[in-house]
């Protein structure tokens, strides 16, 4: 299983974000149906310092901050879960 | 009240208010409106963030940590949504408290866009006032705050624990430098009033003959034949960014490139002279210079940088101009029917003349009344018109993007009564001293 983390106080770059973040998630469903990918919303910006985040929205993946202050397109995103899931089947 | 008497009272009301909206939108603002919001959208999406905060972690020196958290204040946080997650940063596991309350202070006050608003519709010497206090006193009030909670400080700084949020090199890219530098030039040559800017170089005058009624509909609103054109073309804009920017960072489409070079020819169309009731186009030195640098920008932004990256930047623009303008319009429409009903003798008794009473209450004026990002400019506006002097008008400026009830709620929530009560004090001390020394320093001239 791949846990995201959409970190962002709510603005309109989260909800951005996260609407791309479900659509890299779909786009992996289709190629690994067996793989489940989780995402949730992080709003408490007390958290955003554990990972390391300064500017917002930032996409953590698996516990990893990815990306942060800009919205990557879903197909960005996806390559990203690829990567999560071939260093979660390597380890 | 009989209902004919109603409607001719809401008439009285509604006038004022549709007529200086339409001033609005006709006049020069749209020069500086329209590439503020370029701007905004460009520093949101291409300005690399570690640039400046590399400047913030918890090592850096004061004289480097001080300037750079000013520096951030202006580049990095045109949204009210990146300044918290910063500030808490940076206070905590970065630069401390003093460059935290710089960067928190300099943020909202020197918004590009709340800046070169300011700049076209009071005037030049309040929005450079503006930039020049509001930096100066974010120095001065982070130091004081660091000093005040000196103790407290540095018990805090020996348990920071390193993260790494702050160490981030920030690739070099000249293009984005460039293609800032075009970009605000676009800003100034739109906003500034110099005789090379100003001039007509050579006249040209439309083969149109305009039917009566028009022109007497033109009469009658106080616009020039250009001024209902680029409100025309308002509407137009709004359509073809609809269609092509809300998606923009899936597709381009037509409608995107239709919207780009709406926005641009608004700017072509709003740059040369034109008198009322005239079909004569003044060619203005600030015509010929905003069409070289959109050539410029159109060059460097398709050859330096790649489509996601365009369409980022677009995406912040729409993402901005969705967010402020209408609460903009409706901010104009009202202080312009406010305008109409506040007597203008309350307005000089109370802020009249420039006295620190005065300055005062410009400042608690800013506090308790909360207005949405650049609505405080149509609102100073009215009250200068009303009569207030530039004195008490500069304080309100310089304390309503900062001390707002709500603002001061999150910051509470952050730092803590003491600390916030000590910050709230200091910049309502600060912007009374600050528009009472600029009214003085007006009426020395």
């Amino acid at each position: 299983m791949i846990t995201v983390k959409v970190l962002g106080p709510g603005c309109m770059n989260c909800e951005r974000l996260e609407a791309h973040a479900v659509r890299a998630a779909q786009q992996l469903r289709a190629e690994r149906p067996d793989v489940e990918v989780e995402i949730q919303k992080v709003s408490d910006t007390a958290k955003f310092l554990d990972y390391g985040l300064l500017t917002t929205p930032g996409l953590v993946i698996n516990e990893n901050l990815v990306s942060s202050g800009r919205i990557p397109s879903p197909e960005q995103i996806a390559d990203w879960l690829r990567e999560a899931l071939g260093a979660a089947q390597a380890a | 009240m009989s209902f004919s008497s109603l409607l001719a009272f809401l008439g009285d009301l509604l006038w004022p208010g549709l007529t200086s909206l339409l001033d609005y939108l006709a006049a020069h603002v749209l020069l500086c409106l329209v590439p503020a919001f370029v701007i905004a959208g460009f520093m949101s999406a291409m300005i690399p963030k570690e640039a400046i905060t590399r400047y913030l972690g918890h090592k850096a020196r004061k004289w480097i940590s001080y300037p750079a958290a000013a520096a951030g204040g202006f580049l990095l946080a045109v949204c009210s949504c990146t300044i918290l997650p910063l500030f808490a940063g940076i206070w905590k596991r970065g630069a401390g408290l003093g460059p935290a309350i710089t960067f928190l202070f300099v943020g909202p006050a020197v918004n590009i866009l709340a800046i070169a608003y300011t700049g076209a519709a009071i005037g030049m010497d309040i929005a450079l006032a503006r930039i020049v206090l509001s930096i100066l006193f974010g120095l001065v009030i982070g130091l004081v705050m660091a000093w005040l909670f000196r103790a407290e400080e540095e018990e805090r700084a020996a348990q920071v624990v390193e993260l790494g949020a702050f160490d981030g090199q920030a690739k070099r890219r000249p293009a984005v430098w460039v293609l800032f530098l075009l970009l605000i030039a676009v800003l100034v040559v739109g906003t500034l009033q110099v005789g090379v800017l100003t001039r007509a170089w050579f006249e040209l005058r439309l083969p149109l003959r305009l039917p009566a009624g028009l022109l007497a509909t033109l009469e009658r609103f106080q616009l020039t034949l250009q001024g209902a054109l680029l409100i025309g073309m308002l509407p137009l804009i709004a359509l073809a960014a609809r269609l092509g920017l809300e998606h923009v960072l899936e597709r381009f489409n037509a409608w995107t490139y239709a919207s780009i070079a709406l926005a641009a020819l608004t700017l072509l169309m709003a740059a040369p002279s034109m008198a009322q009731g005239s079909l004569v186009v003044g060619v203005t030195g600030r015509l010929i210079a905003e069409a070289l640098l959109l050539a410029g920008i159109g060059a460097v932004a398709a050859r330096g940088f790649t489509r996601a990256e365009v369409a980022e930047w677009l995406w912040e623009v729409w993402k901005f101009v969705k967010q402020i303008f209408p609460l903009l319009i409706v901010g104009v429409f009202v202080a312009g029917m406010a305008k109409a009903i506040i007597p203008q003798a309350w307005v000089q008794a109370v802020a009249g003349r420039n006295t620190l009473w005065a300055n005062l209450i410009g400042v608690l004026f800013g506090v308790f009344m909360y207005f949405p990002t650049l609505v405080e400019v149509p609102i100073a506006r009215m009250f200068l018109d009303l009569g207030m002097h530039r004195g008490p008008l500069l304080a309100y400026l310089l304390a309503d993007p900062e001390l707002s009830l709500q603002s001061i709620l999150v910051t509470g929530r952050i730092l803590g009564r003491r600390k916030t009560v000590s910050y709230v004090v200091l910049v309502a001390v600060l912007s009374t001293l600050a528009g009472y020394l600029f009214g003085a320093f007006l009426a020395g001239l």
